[in-house]
């Protein structure tokens, strides 16, 4: 489902973020992106997106070498890759229902689809009674589960999560990973970056560990170190 | 791609409504410059109808009576064009004459409508090869006594004070309205840019979910392009005030018979209309489109 082949990624001023990373996730796994702040792990998130370009290597998602995609492709790329956020990024003057609806109206699905599937997909994150709530009425966990809800209303393929736990107490976080191993019980892929000892360590699941941007550890059903 | 109207209906009124005062900025300078413009149009449209008949180095015209023979009219333009000092005659025949004097009295139906085609006189247009006053005078002079001619018309001074004036001042008029429709496009382009600017997030979001770029960008040019569309009509309106209260004053002035002619057709008025409207789209088009691209990368 995602192929890194030797991606080599160089921000301005020679910093390198990700060097020479051979990585191969196969669809419908559960990949932890680990290591301290500045190893790579959100740009690694970010070349899956076609938010950055790789200086060198090339990258496969669902078969398609995104790296010769033309740029008017990209937003198809996207509508197949879920993506939620460490600061949520809600609309603050739109509901809930609103939010979630937003992004399939964008993507021209027709209203009849937008109004079956907004609350469906509510009532999977269990925010059914907060559909008339503005973001700044809701706690972090519940924002969080409406930004999972949006990443995932599409019913993409791949879902990337950056920190999505960074934000919120223990607590509300296992609520948060609980949600995520639903969504990627459906066979869908989750790529997370964390820093959650805690919750890798309580997942299980693999385990990629990045450092300066090296791969440095790749196991399956690992734990934070 | 699906494109929602309803999607794109909203998103620009909110635009709209969210910028009130820099829409109503972009708005203004549009209406005012392409009003310059279109003024500037239909004087010089007007001067150019009044003075049609000195167009093109014609000093004098020799008017022949309604009733002169076709041997009469022979000798005339014969003897006119075997002058070396004449370069050029034109010669009008009634149905011709009878056309302009419609035109020309356009504003007075009960003139028209006393006088009919065999009531015209015949007429030559004479372009002499000198530009010296005193030739031009005794060289027309020679024709004031041959048979069948009525009299012979002189250019005015006027009339080509009228077209120097004229053409300065639509030189003026037009350059002053491109400084203007130029700091139109600055305006629209900048308050574009303040509605991506107030949008940034929704349009983070847009491109995070896979929204096309001509998605995100739709709304934006429509909003330049109702600004552009919104300024032309506002001068058109303006244009056509000005015509008619010029017009009025014209006909109710019985001192500035020169102006007489100054008659602006159904057709010029029509073309001044659709070249502002084109004017208008164009600068929306412009400004909004140079802000999409340039502040809107994905």
């Amino acid at each position: 489902m995602i192929k890194l082949e030797n991606v080599t990624k160089i921000y301005k001023g020679d910093v390198p973020a990700l060097r020479d990373a051979n990585v191969n996730i196969d669809k419908g796994e559960f990949v932890f992106l680990v290591g301290a702040s500045g190893s790579g792990k959100s740009t690694f998130i970010r070349l899956l997106n076609k938010e950055e370009e790789p200086t060198r290597g090339r990258i496969f998602v669902a078969g398609k070498d995104i790296g010769s995609l033309n740029g008017w492709k990209v937003p198809y790329l996207r509508r197949n890759i879920g993506y939620v956020f460490q600061d949520f990024k809600l609309l603050p003057n739109k509901t809930v229902f609103e939010n979630v609806a937003f992004a399939l109206e964008v993507i021209g699905r027709p209203s009849h689809v937008i109004k079956s599937q907004v609350p469906a997909i509510l009532e999977l994150v269990g925010l059914t009674k907060k559909v008339d709530s503005f973001p700044g009425e809701l706690s972090g966990g519940e924002q969080q589960r409406v930004s999972v809800a949006r990443a995932f209303v599409n019913r993409p393929l791949i879902l990337l999560a950056d920190e999505p736990t960074g934000n919120l107490d223990p607590a509300t976080s296992v609520g948060i990973m609980r949600l995520l191993d639903r969504i990627n019980r459906t066979g869908t892929t989750v790529v997370m970056a964390t820093h959650d000892r805690g919750i890798v360590d309580t997942m299980r699941r693999r385990v990629i560990e990045l450092d300066k941007g090296h791969i440095v550890r790749d196991q399956s059903r690992g734990v934070y170190e | 791609m699906a494109m929602n109207i309803r999607y794109v209906a909203r998103e620009t009124g909110t635009n709209l409504r969210r910028n009130f005062s820099l829409t109503l900025a972009s708005v203004v300078t549009v209406a005012v410059s392409l009003t310059l413009f279109g003024a500037a149009l239909v004087f010089a449209q007007g001067v150019g109808n009044m003075t049609a008949r000195w167009k093109g180095g014609i000093e004098f015209i020799v008017f022949m009576q309604p009733s002169a023979t076709q041997e009469q009219l022979d000798s005339v333009r014969t003897s006119l064009e075997d002058n070396p000092e004449v370069t050029s005659v034109t010669y009008i025949d009634k149905a011709a004459a009878y056309e302009e004097f419609k035109q020309l009295f356009s504003r007075s139906k009960d003139m028209i409508e006393a006088v009919d085609e065999s009531a015209m006189p015949p007429s030559f247009r004479v372009a002499p090869s000198t530009s010296d006053a005193d030739v031009i005078q005794a060289l027309g002079q020679a024709f004031q006594k041959k048979a069948g001619v009525r009299e012979v018309v002189f250019a005015f001074e006027t009339v080509r004070t009228m077209q120097r004036i004229t053409r300065i001042a639509s030189i003026v008029i037009v350059a002053v309205a491109v400084f203007l429709l130029v700091a139109a496009v600055l305006l629209i382009l900048n308050t574009i840019r303040m509605a991506m600017f107030a949008r940034r997030r929704e349009i983070e979001v847009m491109k995070l979910v896979g929204a096309t770029n001509w998605f995100i960008r739709v709304p934006f040019m429509i909003e330049g392009l109702v600004h552009g569309i919104v300024g032309a009509a506002v001068a058109i309106v303006g244009v056509q005030g000005l015509n008619w209260a010029f017009n009025r004053g014209l006909s109710n002035n019985r001192d500035l018979k020169i102006f007489q002619g100054f008659v602006i057709t159904g057709s010029q008025m029509s073309f001044t209309t659709l070249l502002l409207i084109g004017l208008g789209c164009l600068i929306g088009a412009l400004g909004s489109g140079i802000a999409v691209s340039r502040f809107l990368d994905v």
